[in-house]
């Protein structure tokens, strides 16, 4: 999972390609400045809170007519209600904000896959990747809300009452400067020594170890076959041990930066307390403003004291936006079909199919994965597509709809593909995935996405002709849904529904790629046998990729795959 | 002047700072570590229940939610254990602490706070009332909603064949947009308790810091006692404050040990499978071949002991019975198919020889009974599913040896046809990195090894050429038809007919749909004992 993407990426990535990511992650200013405002509003009365209260009893010590502390009464209410106020309206307005940024996110980062996929992600052939990829993109909202605004709330306001504290005593306030200094460097310096190494293991650790749980518990019968059980279980346990010693190091190092910050606050205090006592006895400053110097360090400090937390949300951030560099690259690679300014058009009607020599490798891989090819398809044709695995199937299917581009000629209708816009290309070839992606959605939604003005009556008829007309009218009809990822339905009622779509575009040219990969043995021929019955067609040319036997009276033609040669 | 003037107070400040910084410090790494020691623990017992429950624990999706419940369930529970915990106990301790140092202080603002403090349980209490019900529900469409972004990218390929990956660019920012709005009403909520909590016990300081200050001003009462009864006062409220808002994370985590807790309640007796399928068997159709002797030519002496013998063998599986009293006796040289309808038992058969699926009746290998758990190390086997791990091509093949023999990886990678994968392949956790075809012949290459290297006299495969095509499916026949020929019994689960045609005997299990109830005696009477294969009886 995470650690295989931090393998492949951590030291390849550079900021220049992390950039783009992040500033993709940043809110514009007028979205996000009344979130800023507000948190500064909110620290702001809570170290006004507490310079207005211990002026207020140091001076009402000092026995003043009660009129003369009216102002610093109703100072101590209105701050006191104002903390409180300005900090629930914050967290409403930046969390409000940070949501607008994982849209703006979320939509920068599709635009940067669509010209990329499918083929051309880092990795993409593993199936947890883009989980991981859309976890990071989340990860990445953090940004505004948990790195930029604290950081910039506890900064500006302590500087404020660092400034403000110099006005009154500059001795007091090039203390408290120094304070924070010391401490915040120290905080700093600890948790890169500590909890940066241990934060980095943690993620990886937190991949392996379940990774090595799941392995154990779904592959229990296996192991408990091949005696292997007993090592593997100890793999776990010793993966536990580590994240766990990972978890204290951690830990650890979090309570001495919070450790820090208290011994911090206390020294300047002391600090600021043995500095003004010198002023307080030139009578240059009276006892209520001294009272109020020496404790307004303690809610500076507080205030600071979230920097670690915004720290290491930064770190994490980072390596999010380096991961996704790394996974979506910016500019597609070499072996995806370009699309050229002014596009053929593919012919209307029936479509005849004629591949000379055509081979074809997958981004970021060294050998070919396919041909050299030649074949030829008519209308009416239904090539069965055969070969040993590794022959390259699944790639001559991604270049047949161009998701790959190839060497050598492909064309369709007469018509050179290249010169061709690839979406036009897929409106004419259409793929039925071997694992086809059903959203969790209606049985109609599913539909509707290939031909989105089909009617009820024609989704129906669709249904019926493969098969699956009674088991839709079972389940209450197109409505019914087919649960997260098509949970709902089975390995071949899944192909089912994909043919169903690929046949109400009425594409010309179909393919097929192993229908009967996700379906239980003992169904795979009669699957097979349903599926090319409902879509043959007089004028319908198609290519099916199977390692299932396909019946003679099925295929017009078959093609042997030999395994790619250099 | 300064020092020597305030010389106690300030070493006494200094002392209680670092007194309190430390504390804090130890405080925080302990419950970290609490915390992660209470996962493991867990962690371990879950798969100790798995160890022992076996397959009850492993039906399909059960597994798949042992191992998300393992993972970010568990993690869930660090709010729980490291923080919430935690802070309960202080609060039970701290806080009459601080009151009772306030009521000695002073009395007044004792009293006032002790009044005061019930105030902020209350609240929290009537808030979380009035909006749980709101929140939860909220909190479960936004799962739905929280999908989309997701299923885009997953479903990215199937957009782009149908031409509408173009559009989604809209359909993400709408739902995004539909998930702040939602998102926002439910924090609108949630941000009110954190609210009410900061404003009860701002005004309740308040309160206190009032009457302090009138009583200053009157005289009747010092400005020592003044301040120390003003700094302490906060510190009153905010340990409760704390658990409060500790409680929001801790509530994920309790409900994740109620699952893990539920699990390992539930473990042992959760066979609960829903087939509704059981077995008998009947006469077999057999092929020629299987009542012939060995075939002219064959190399192996036939051994005088049958290398599988079964006595009754009865599986259930809960209330269900999947193979009903099978007998049969086979030789080595054999390759016996199995065949039968989904569902008809197959599997289990296999399983039950293997000795990880309980059984009734006797099994014996060479003539002598084996106990079930040591007739895994004596037989080489590969499942219907190929079942990988992760790691190096030839650690995945010499899965369960002491040492890898390379040679002996590379004849096996041969005879399994699968020498067209890389020898470098490593493979991600749980095998991924295959297509399925080349993990099945990986896997078939795994229980040749097995089988060459512990010299088992059977070997089981079930479905063994699902995924291949026929021409690679004719070269493992072949290996298989030279593993039994150099004295094994192959037994081999398969619905393919060149399969069948290849095997010396065919054992056909059937799916009893049309039978009565399992549970009655009239099946056991009906089935027949199986007496195939060309030993003898």
């Amino acid at each position: 999972m995470s650690a295989s993407v931090e393998r492949n990426g951590a030291g390849t990535v550079d900021r220049a390609a992390r950039r783009p990511v992040l500033r993709a992650a940043l809110p514009p200013i007028r979205v996000f400045w009344p979130a800023l405002a507000l948190g500064m509003l909110a620290s702001g009365s809570a170290v006004a809170l507490l310079a207005t209260s211990s002026w207020l009893i140091a001076r009402a010590a000092e026995q003043p007519p009660i009129l003369f502390l009216g102002f610093a009464i109703v100072g101590v209410r209105a701050f006191a209600l104002g903390r409180a106020v300005f900090r629930y309206l914050e967290r409403l307005v930046s969390h409000d904000a940070a949501f607008r940024v994982l849209g703006t996110v979320r939509v920068s980062v599709f635009r940067r896959l669509l010209p990329v996929a499918p083929d051309g992600l880092n990795g993409v052939r593993r199936g947890d990747l883009l989980t991981a990829l859309v976890r990071d993109v989340d990860a990445l909202q953090d940004l505004p809300l948990r790195v930029l605004q604290p950081m910039v709330t506890a900064l500006v306001v302590s500087g404020l009452a660092v400034v403000g504290v110099w006005w009154i005593s500059p001795a007091a306030g090039l203390t408290v400067l120094v304070g924070l200094a010391i401490t915040t460097a120290a905080a700093a310096t600890v948790m890169a020594a500590l909890s940066r190494d241990a934060d980095a293991r943690i993620a990886p650790l937190r991949g392996q170890l379940a990774d090595a749980v799941i392995e154990y518990l779904t592959r229990w019968e296996t192991l408990r076959a091949f005696g292997a059980d007993a090592e593997r279980r100890e793999r776990v346990v010793a993966l536990d041990a580590q994240l766990r010693n990972a978890q204290t190091r951690q830990s650890a190092a979090a309570g001495s930066v919070a450790a820090l910050f208290t011994l911090g606050a206390g020294a300047t205090l002391l600090a600021v307390l043995v500095v003004t006592d010198p002023v307080l006895a030139s009578g240059s400053i009276t006892a209520p403003v001294f009272a109020l110097l020496v404790l307004v360090p303690l809610a500076v400090f507080e205030l600071v004291a979230v920097l670690p937390a915004a720290l290491s949300a930064w770190w994490r951030v980072r390596a999010s936006a380096d991961r996704i560099a790394a996974i979506v690259p910016s500019s597609p690679p070499s072996e995806l079909p370009t699309v050229s300014s002014s596009p053929a058009v593919v012919p209307e009607g029936p479509l005849a199919l004629r591949l000379r020599g055509v081979t074809a490798r997958w981004p970021g891989e060294s050998r070919r994965a396919l041909g050299p090819v030649d074949l030829d398809l008519a209308p009416g044709d239904r090539l069965v597509i055969e070969g040993s695995s590794g022959a390259g199937k699944t790639t001559l299917a991604h270049v047949l709809v161009r998701f790959l581009d190839h060497r050598g000629e492909y064309l369709l209708g007469g018509v050179d593909v290249r010169t061709m816009h690839p979406d036009d290309v897929r409106r004419h070839v259409v793929l039925c995935e071997q694992s086809p992606h059903l959203f969790d959605e209606s049985i109609r939604q599913n539909l509707l996405f290939a031909h989105d003005t089909a009617t009820d009556d024609e989704l129906l008829g669709v249904l019926d002709r493969v098969g699956l007309g009674e088991w839709c009218r079972a389940r209450g009809g197109l409505d019914a849904p087919v649960g997260e990822r098509g949970r709902l339905v089975s390995g071949g009622e899944a192909q089912r529904i994909a043919l169903a779509r690929a046949l109400l575009t009425e594409a010309p040219v179909l393919v097929l790629d192993e229908p009967t990969a996700n379906v239980d043995p003992d169904r795979a021929e009669s699957l097979l046998d349903e599926l090319l019955g409902a879509a043959a067609a007089p004028d319908r040319a198609i290519v099916v990729i199977s390692h299932t036997p396909v019946a003679d009276r099925l295929a017009t033609s078959r093609l042997h795959l030999a395994a790619p040669r250099e | 002047m300064t020092i020597t003037r305030l010389g106690q107070p300030i070493i006494a400040t200094a002392v209680s700072i670092v007194v309190r910084a430390s504390t804090q410090a130890v405080l925080d790494a302990l419950a970290v570590r609490g915390a992660a020691i209470v996962k493991s623990q867990l962690r371990g017992r879950v798969i100790d229940a798995v160890d022992a429950g076996g397959q009850s624990l492993l039906g399909g999706t059960s597994s798949a939610r042992v191992a998300t419940l393992l993972g970010q369930g568990l993690d869930a529970m660090d709010g729980y254990i490291g923080r919430y915990l935690p802070q309960l106990i202080l609060t039970a301790v701290a806080t009459p602490l601080i009151v009772t140092a306030l009521l000695l202080a002073d009395l007044v603002t004792g009293i006032t706070v002790i009044i005061t403090l019930p105030i902020i349980p209350v609240f929290m209490a009537l808030i979380g009332m009035a909006t749980q019900a709101v929140q939860r529900r909220q909190w479960q469409q936004l799962g739905a909603l929280a999908q989309g972004f997701h299923e885009v990218v997953q479903g990215l390929s199937t957009l782009m064949v149908f031409g509408r990956h173009h559009r989604q660019t809209d359909r993400i920012a709408e739902v995004t947009e539909g998930y702040r709005r939602r998102t926002m009403s439910v924090l609108r909520l949630s941000f009110v308790s954190g609210f009410t909590l900061e404003l009860a016990a701002s005004l309740s300081v308040a309160l206190v810091a009032v009457s302090v200050g009138i009583r200053l001003i009157n005289g009747d009462i010092g400005l020592a006692l003044g301040l120390f009864v003003l700094v302490l006062v906060p510190e009153a409220y905010l340990p409760l404050r704390q658990v409060g808002t500790q409680f929001h994370a801790a509530s994920e985590g309790i409900a994740a040990a109620d699952d893990v807790l539920d699990l390992l309640e539930t473990a042992p007796p959760a066979a609960s499978v829903g087939h509704s399928l059981t077995v008998t068997t009947r006469r077999p159709s057999t092929t020629d071949r299987s009542t012939v002797a060995p075939a002219p030519g064959s190399a192996v002496e036939p051994h005088p002991k049958p290398a599988l013998s079964l006595r009754e063998l009865t599986v259930r599986r809960g209330e269900r019975l999947i193979i009903d009293r099978l007998s049969g006796e086979w030789m080595p040289g054999t390759v016996l198919a199995v065949t039968g309808p989904s569902g008809a038992g197959k599997t289990s058969l296999l399983g039950a020889v293997l000795g990880l699926v309980d059984a009734e009746g006797e099994i014996e290998l060479d003539a002598t009974p084996v106990a079930a758990a040591d007739r895994a190390s004596r037989i080489a086997w590969s499942g219907q599913r190929p079942d990988l791990t992760g790691g190096t091509l030839d650690s995945i093949v010499a899965l369960g040896a002491a040492r890898v023999d390379s040679a002996l990886v590379s004849r096996s990678l041969q005879w399994a046809a699968a020498d067209d994968v890389p020898r470098d392949t490593e493979l991600g956790a749980a095998g991924e990195g295959l297509s399925g075809g080349q993990a099945q012949r990986v896997a078939l290459a795994r229980a040749y090894y097995r089988a060459v290297e512990r010299s088992s006299r059977v070997v089981l495969l079930d479905e063994p050429t699902s995924a291949l095509d026929a021409e690679t499916e004719a070269r493992v026949i072949d290996g298989v038809r030279a593993l039994a020929d150099d004295g094994r019994l192959v037994v081999v689960v398969t619905h393919r007919r060149s399969v069948m045609a290849a095997a010396d005997a065919v054992l056909a299990l059937a799916a009893p749909c049309e039978l009565p109830a399992p549970d009655s005696d009239s099946v056991g009477t009906e089935s027949q004992p199986l007496d195939i294969g060309r030993g003898r009886r």
